[in-house]
């Protein structure tokens, strides 16, 4: 549990790629029937996908940050802080957020900070980006966060191939005297963790030459796994118990009650969970906007992306009450409680 | 924990399978309706009517609803 006080979310932009992979056109699903039946359950319509294009995510989010900059008015020399969260970098050994400093042009005063991490890494990100701010010596931040997930999917993998989107994002932060606290729940279930893990191809398990063809099979589909590359069953088991508790603490610490809150943006991991999540904690689906039907889940991307996508306009206009909670990767998850007034949202940008 | 209950609350996790079918010693991986969809149902209601937490190896390791009964139980206990 934490409290940040003193900083400001200004604004957030997300940009996915043009080429989109509908599910009913998967060609592993034997009929239409079976392909809709998918499509009802995940809530997937349509993901946007790199493909072969050559674009990754940090591409997506530099492009993400740069729109975001200029409609803020921000100059490149006022950013004091980068962090960047991803789990697919560019290269093994020079972190996106070096990639995302040089090609934004930041000064060299600025702090950069690469953060590994999975479907919790937004609420992560904001934890430890306002963390820094809220000393009050650095003031503006960009939080970059965004996968090309796609790209190492296994493309015969029955439970994740429906389901990843790529995506990158940026949101901005300012320290800010007057700004409203940021509150944080967050923990780690890490003996739960193998639930999704990959091994192969790590410092661990370096790939042999066979052990690298079976991975490029899998990837290319010519191979199709054995079993799904995820333990489904133990993350929506997780999914449904844990993030309910947290959030259901984090209000409670603060005297929040949930029915006051204008949006709960839960982690798009699939409709199913997502509904359950809201089932749980009685707050109608009114308030917990979906982005699934046209991007997917896009891994820790998703927060960022669903309120650009779903709910842009309340944010540019309102003050807005926000309860946000990422799960997975760790298995962990992060809760976050902000307040926010008239952010300045680009409408999705198509890369 | 009761048994006849928690087959009772099994058997709500299907559409087309008639609930008589399902007893405390169904094999129920093979009952024709059981799927990874049904088995999530399952993991819902265990969550929501005993509140444990089970784990994909605990659906995959039960044979019958009763091992899956008794790997709840244990949880609780």
């Amino acid at each position: 549990m934490l409290t940040i006080p003193r900083v400001a979310v200004r604004g957030m932009a997300a940009c996915v790629p043009r080429f989109t992979e509908e599910t009913r056109d998967i060609e592993f699903y034997a009929t239409p029937e079976e392909a809709a039946k998918v499509e009802e359950t995940t809530g997937v319509v349509r993901k946007h996908i790199v493909k072969d294009s050559g674009v990754t995510g940090v591409d997506l989010c530099i492009r993400a940050a740069e729109r975001l900059l200029d409609d803020l008015g921000w100059e490149r020399e006022s950013i004091d802080l980068i962090v960047n969260v991803t789990q697919t970098s560019d290269y093994i050994n020079h972190p996106n957020v070096f990639i995302a400093h040089e090609r934004l042009g930041l000064k060299k005063e600025c702090m950069s900070l690469d953060i590994y991490h999975g479907c919790p890494g937004w609420v992560v990100g904001m934890m430890s980006a306002s963390s820094l701010l809220s000393h009050g010596a650095m003031h503006r931040c960009l939080l970059l966060d965004g996968d090309n997930i796609s790209s190492i999917q296994w493309k015969m993998d029955h439970e994740s191939r429906p389901l990843f989107g790529d995506c990158g994002t940026a949101t901005a932060l300012e320290y800010d005297d007057n700004a409203c606290p940021l509150f944080f729940d967050t923990g780690t279930n890490s003996e739960d963790g193998k639930a999704l893990i990959h091994e192969p191809g790590g410092y661990r398990n370096p790939y042999t030459l066979e052990s690298l063809r079976q991975e490029l099979d899998l990837r290319s589909g010519k191979l199709a796994p054995e079993e799904s590359g995820m333990d489904g069953m133990s993350v929506f088991s997780f999914g449904i118990s844990v993030p309910p508790k947290s959030i259901k603490r984090l209000c409670e610490a603060h005297n929040l009650d949930l029915a006051d809150i204008d949006k709960l943006v839960l982690h798009q991991a699939n409709l199913f969970m997502v509904q359950k999540i809201a089932k749980k904690l009685k707050v109608e689906e009114q308030r917990v906007p979906i982005s699934l039907g046209e991007y997917g889940n896009v891994t820790s991307a998703t927060i960022p992306l669903t309120i650009v996508s779903q709910c842009a306009d309340e944010y540019r206009t309102k003050s807005m009450k926000t309860v946000a909670c990422g799960f997975g990767t760790g298995l962990s998850w992060a809760t976050v409680y902000m307040e926010t007034t008239g952010l300045i949202i680009p409408d999705v940008i198509i890369y | 924990m009761d048994i006849d209950l928690f087959v009772q609350n099994f058997a709500d996790q299907f559409d087309d399978t008639d609930p008589d079918e399902i007893k405390a010693e169904t094999a129920f991986h093979d009952l024709d309706e059981y799927s990874s969809l049904i088995a999530l149902s399952i993991i819902a209601m265990v969550d929501e009517e005993y509140d444990v937490q089970l784990k994909g190896d605990d659906m995959r390791a039960a044979v019958t609803v009763e091992d899956l009964f008794n790997i709840v139980q244990s949880k609780i206990a």
